[in-house]
């Protein structure tokens, strides 16, 4: 009823129900992307570059303008950097488009007069990379009205997931390419402890910080949205990852066969999804009487 | 310069919904879109239950979360404090409307839904659509009556006092419970409410510092 507006907490519908589960997938799918890239980066993965590249602009890009009223309009977007997180976004995603294509041609045509391997080259991507993994959850990060978005902790918890699925996809590829798993299983194992840790005082500090972030943290841990967060994000996206990771540490890199890593990939995929959208479903409002 | 602002007397406020009707007309909003409503809250406990109707609108904050967000401009803020949207420049993007801690944006999906589902448009629906085009796709939101305002000024009217030039719910509420004026002009009615009568705004706390003012 028209008389019963924003008269209790009231979830935010527009960026996640109909047409704004698009713009759900559109952030998953562009940060996601650079955090492939940035993982191979660091393993000096070309394909990865590659694949990163493509998943962030042609996944995340032609979401992001379906998601759009009008997208043909979407030029528009890049005017207000100073002031606009999506703005400052799309100027990031231009960037690595432009400078990316440029490291990565060299890896699809021989005999061009540079390597893409530079190192300032690889600083800049490096940086940008940081930049788009941690671009959607900046842009919900300055929104006052959500306390659940506009808490500290909401960066470091997109930054180190980014990394941590970024660092499954990149694994898998080196295991089909038949590489070499040592270091990429390190970022793995070191990723998924970080991200458990980030996660866990995101929803500890954000609980503490209002009467309206504690009622989100609530809606995510014993309301509507605890089942999806207790499988999706706990068991699939944190427990069994976990214990396939301890089980490899123990072991040794024998367990790490092809179908294992692929289970814990899909695993990880469903628990950054799965946490993504929990974050975006909970967020409320606090009743303006 | 001016920079315009609302005081609603919530003692006045009889409930009877005249502003969002108005404002409807005004504006030939369709079906299901608000750019003014009035809520009803209850407080106390049975037997000192004590009801209370709260016009509500876009506030048109002095610092609006809403034109920091907006990544085109499309969302705006003019010399005179009115907040509004340019839909050309609009590419629905929806930022603004999860800017607002008010939720006083709506967007426009659907050009097709009528007054009376399966009944086609009434005159009154195709007369809006030529007087008052919203573009599908675009964001809208209470603008003040901009359009009222901007044409009485020009006739030498001035806002909140001659009805030509001030918003349609101010002059459509029937126990003037709704007052407009220049908050910049410490001799306005606005500025001489909020002093007397100790005015308050929604949610000062999140530093958007509205125009619209309430006093009980
Ligand atoms: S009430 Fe909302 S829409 Fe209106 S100016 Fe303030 S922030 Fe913007
Ligand atoms: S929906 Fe339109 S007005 Fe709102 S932030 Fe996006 S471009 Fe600006």
């Amino acid at each position: 009823m028209e008389y019963e507006w924003m008269v209790r907490y009231t979830p935010q519908r527009e960026w996640i129900e109909g047409q704004g589960v698009l713009l759900w997938l559109a952030f998953f799918f562009s940060e996601i992307g650079a955090g492939i890239y940035f993982v191979s980066l660091f393993l000096n993965f070309k394909a990865g570059w590659l694949v990163g590249w493509l998943v962030t602009l042609v996944l995340g890009g032609l979401i992001h303008l379906g998601f759009l009223g009008h997208p043909m309009r979407s030029w528009r977007i890049l005017l207000k950097p100073a002031s606009s997180e999506l703005s400052r976004g799309l100027w990031v995603i231009f960037l690595f488009g432009v400078i990316g294509f440029f490291q990565i041609l060299p890896v699809v045509f021989s005999g061009l007069p540079w390597t893409g391997e530079s190192s300032t080259m690889s600083t800049i991507m490096g940086i940008l990379c940081i930049l788009i993994i941690t671009h959607g959850f900046l842009t919900m990060n300055v929104v006052r009205a959500l306390p659940l978005w506009n808490s500290s902790m909401i960066i470091p918890v997109s930054l180190v997931s980014g990394i941590w699925v970024g660092s499954q996809t990149a694994e898998l590829m080196l295991k089909i390419s038949g590489q070499e798993l040592y270091m990429s299983e390190l970022w793995s194992r070191w990723s998924l402890l970080s991200y458990m840790a980030v996660l866990f005082v995101y929803l500890w500090g954000t609980y503490h910080a209002s009467d309206t972030a504690k009622e989100s943290i609530k809606r995510l841990l014993i309301g509507d949205s605890a089942v999806r967060f207790y499988i999706g994000v706990l068991v699939i996206g944190i427990i069994i990852p976990l214990i396939i990771t301890l089980v490899v540490w123990g072991n040794g890199f024998e367990e790490l066969s092809g179908g294992v890593l692929f289970i814990r990939f899909v695993c990880v995929l469903i628990g950054d999804l799965t946490m993504r959208y929990s974050i975006m479903k909970s967020a409320i409002y606090t009743p303006i009487i | 310069m001016a920079r315009f602002g609302m005081v609603i007397d919530l003692r006045k406020c009889i409930g009877c919904w005249s502003c969002t009707v108005s404002c409807k007309e005004e504006h030939f909003l369709p079906r299901g879109m608000f750019w003014n409503r009035v809520l009803i809250s209850e407080s106390g406990k049975y037997p000192a239950v004590k009801k209370e109707m709260y016009p509500v609108l876009c506030n048109h904050c002095k610092e609006a979360a809403c034109v920091d967000v907006c990544p085109t401009g499309a969302t705006n803020k003019r010399e005179d404090g009115i907040v509004v949207v340019d839909a050309d420049k609009c590419t629905g993007c929806r930022y603004c409307l999860i800017a607002c801690p008010y939720q006083q944006r709506t967007p426009y999906k659907d050009d097709k839904v009528e007054w009376f589902p399966g009944q086609g448009f009434t005159q009154f629906e195709i007369l809006g659509r030529t007087l008052y085009p919203l573009q599908k796709g675009t964001m809208t939101k209470c603008n003040f009556c901009a359009e009222r305002i901007d044409e009485g000024q020009k006739r030498g009217l001035k806002p909140g006092v001659d009805n030509d030039a001030t918003p349609a719910c101010v002059i459509s509420c029937p126990v003037n419970a709704r007052i407009f004026g220049d908050l910049d002009d410490p001799s306005s009615k606005v500025s001489g409410l909020i002093k007397v009568r100790k005015g308050f705004q929604l949610h000062p706390e999140l530093g958007t510092d509205p125009s619209v003012y309430y006093i009980n």
